[in-house]
């Protein structure tokens, strides 16, 4: 019998459509329920999630190499420490068979629970695609007078103000900033507002989080969605350790593989 | 205009013609595309050629509509004898660049351009998530390293807001709660429903059966779901929707950012338009295929960062009827190349300069093989050809014989399209006088016949389920 039929998936992170092969429910219910037995070893203070990428919807956007042995289409490792202790250095690397691009973002964070970018921050992107388009490398900051600079190849723009209301983050420090608020989400019941550098790249100016739902199956989750300006609704679901388990758009599922060390 | 300018045609998909912050609309922030309105003129009166990808999409790279193309419906092939906008700015000196998303069933992106980006899995119709960010990044590093003397055309096209289709899809197989139920927005946060939420009951046998039916021949799932849904899903659809386009509005700022910052931005003249636009609840319909304003009208700008081109700004034009097929002789005009003889369009390059021209007084659309539709000022007709009794693949049309039910539509007094006046006796006239434009503009395409077999599977199999309806009713 698939799984299917014997777990519930909440409808935030449910894509298990019939057409499917492989399956999405028993690929993400095997993820969720052997994440925790696959821990490695990394070097001490650093803290790494890896996270796989489902395609919620499989047509096109299979990796064609590879038929049959996993929905997959990608991963995403988010490695992190404490340099000092007032700043969180990132090493995000995001690779994706499908658009064939392989990112490699650097950014530093304060030491506070919005992890607020801060300095510099830095992108290499990789194209895997047989297109005039290899590379691109990309440098941030925020200037003296607060503009959020970007520097594509050798060329700057300015994308934007720094706004002192919100706390500025870049959407790879929600996977520790959310864990860090979501009691308070939960408990008081109210959202809160924050700026995203999506990427490092797009600003969004005012985004929202809040409390979604909690669940006992398939593992027992607490769920918190996040929308704004030019952002789709994603859904974050986070395990009794604190980790974020599943990001889910409409498009795409991040589901959480490997895990070692603790931000908490 | 001291040489041949660059040309960049940035579009997007299924964005309808008002969803731009610049005209008014209050639901969305679009501030990138706003300034590509404050640098050019918005041609208001855009229709697509046919409001799904694959079609729309044929026209923009001939200058021809749909049933010309070979691809009039979602599916078919470019006749192999018909040149595209990148083979012919080759020939005339240009170089020509492909990025994002093409679409164009029976012809190779690869051979007519050079192309930037096109997802290491080639982009399909769907994929923003994946491919947009992409093509924006390759846009980037072109627009850093392009240093050599010709001009280049080149042609973005970013997925979004497609993927609007996969979030309907999502609603198949699971209830979802309303953003409301789920504790996300209020009712406030939400766009309210259309003016015409409502829709006029006589509509075309071919709109029924493909869209209203239990077992419609298109989305039939999605449309059983949307059936459970209550006013604030609809409301949620909208506010997902501007979501969307709020998305690609930001990808195609940080190309606009990046051409400020270069040689290029005197002498490049930019085109902004859409494939298609998108129902998002009017008429209780949802993503494209109508022959209604929300599907087939679209935006259209021109318009030049720099000071090197001419180009009226910040100005609306809201008079001529401009379609899919100007876009290939407008780029034909600035690049001083000479489009196809064949060519069903005109160059908008005389308006955008604020020059008067003789202009085309109406729109011409089709839709799903045999729908059909022209707006002029005050009037927008809808109807369709009745399936041929021996299918022989050739795009109907114009047989007065063959036609089916109609709609008319005062576009002045009633732009909501929720009154048919085509079976009021004092609209007889106007009816006939939409069906003479009609005929007459039909007489001047060649119409290709559709080779591929699965289409010509798909044509038989809807021809016979029409069929049905026609002998038999509902």
């Amino acid at each position: 019998m698939s799984t299917q039929y014997r777990i519930p998936l909440h409808w935030s992170f449910n894509y298990n459509h019939g057409a499917q092969k492989p399956d999405f429910a028993d690929e993400l219910i095997t993820l969720l329920k052997g994440y925790q037995t696959n821990i490695q070893d990394v070097e001490a203070g650093q803290i790494k999630h890896t996270y796989r990428i489902l395609p919620n919807f499989w047509r096109g956007y299979s990796s064609r190499n590879r038929p049959g042995d996993s929905l997959s289409i990608g991963s995403a490792v988010i490695q992190r420490h404490k340099k000092s202790d007032k700043l969180w250095c990132y090493n995000v690397q995001y690779n994706n068979s499908t658009s064939g691009e392989n990112a490699l973002l650097q950014f530093q964070c304060n030491d506070e629970c919005y992890r607020t970018l801060t300095g510099n921050w830095k992108a290499t992107v990789t194209n895997s695609g047989q297109d005039l388009y290899s590379n691109i490398e990309l440098k941030g900051e925020i200037n003296n007078d607060e503009q959020i600079k970007l520097c594509f190849n050798r060329t700057e723009i300015t994308i934007g103000m720094e706004n002192h209301s919100l706390p500025l983050t870049c959407n790879w420090g929600l996977y520790d900033v959310i864990p860090a608020i979501a009691e308070s989400l939960r408990t008081e019941g109210s959202a809160v507002e924050i700026s995203l550098l999506d990427d490092l790249e797009q600003l969004r100016p005012k985004c929202q989080i809040g409390y979604l739902d909690s669940i006992k199956d398939p593992i027992p989750l607490d769920g918190y969605y996040l929308y704004g300006t030019g952002l789709l609704p994603s859904y974050w679901w986070v395990d009794e350790s604190k980790n974020v388990v599943i990001v889910s758009t409409v498009f795409e599922t991040l589901v959480l593989h490997e895990y070692s060390g603790s931000s908490t | 205009m001291k040489t041949r300018p660059n040309i960049i045609f940035i579009n997007t998909d299924q964005h309808s013609w008002d969803a731009i912050s610049a005209y008014g609309n209050t639901y969305l922030q679009t501030p990138n595309i706003d300034i590509l309105h404050k640098n050019g003129t918005s041609f208001k009166n855009t229709y697509c050629t046919d409001p799904v990808c694959a079609a729309a999409r044929s026209s923009w790279a001939t200058g021809l509509y749909t049933s010309e193309t070979g691809v009039p419906f979602n599916g078919g092939t470019l006749h192999p004898d018909i040149q595209d906008i990148g083979q012919i700015l080759k020939q005339g000196g240009y170089r020509t660049f492909h990025c994002g998303k093409w679409h164009v069933p029976g012809r190779n992106v690869r051979e007519s351009f050079e192309t930037l980006y096109y997802g290491h899995n080639n982009i399909g119709a769907g994929g923003a998530a994946y491919y947009d960010s992409a093509s924006t990044h390759a846009v980037m590093d072109f627009l850093t390293y392009y240093d050599e003397k010709n001009p280049f055309y080149l042609q973005i096209g970013y997925v979004d807001r497609h993927d609007v289709c996969e979030y309907l899809h999502n609603h198949e197989e699971k209830q979802i709660p309303n953003p409301v139920e789920q504790g996300i927005l209020s009712e406030d946060d939400l766009p309210p429903l259309p003016d015409n939420f409502n829709y006029d009951d006589k509509e075309t046998v071919l709109h029924r059966v493909c869209r209203r039916v239990d077992d419609a021949l298109i989305h039939a799932r999605i449309l059983k779901a949307v059936k459970m849904w209550d006013e604030l899903h609809w409301r949620y659809l909208r506010w997902n929707y501007y979501r969307f386009i709020e998305k690609v509005d930001a990808e195609i700022g940080s190309v606009l950012s990046l051409l400020q910052q270069t040689d290029f931005v005197d002498n490049t003249l930019i085109i902004f338009s859409a494939d298609h636009g998108e129902a998002c609840g009017s008429h209780q319909l949802f993503q494209k295929f109508a022959l209604y304003e929300e599907s087939v009208r679209v935006p259209f700008i021109v318009s030049c960062l720099g000071e090197g081109i001419d180009v009226e700004r910040d100005r609306f034009n809201n008079t001529h009827f401009v379609s899919g097929v100007d876009i290939l002789p407008t780029v034909c005009a600035y690049a001083n190349v000479e489009p196809p003889a064949t060519c069903q369009g005109d160059s908008l390059r005389p308006l955008v300069e604020g020059k008067e021209v003789t202009w085309r007084d109406y729109a011409y659309i089709e839709s799903n093989y045999w729908g059909r539709a022209i707006v002029t000022d005050q009037y927008k007709y809808i109807t369709e050809y009745k399936p041929k009794s021996f299918e022989d693949y050739l795009p109907p049309g114009p047989h007065d014989a063959q036609l089916g039910r109609a709609q008319l539509f005062h576009r002045n007094t009633e732009p909501s399209e929720t009154e048919n006046l085509a079976d009021v006796p004092e609209y007889k006239d106007i009816v006939n006088a939409c069906k003479i434009k009609l005929f007459s503009h039909e007489n001047r395409l060649n119409r290709q016949q559709i080779v591929q077999p699965g289409a010509q599977r798909l044509i038989s199999n809807w021809g016979k389920r029409l069929q049905g309806y026609w002998e038999h009713g509902y």
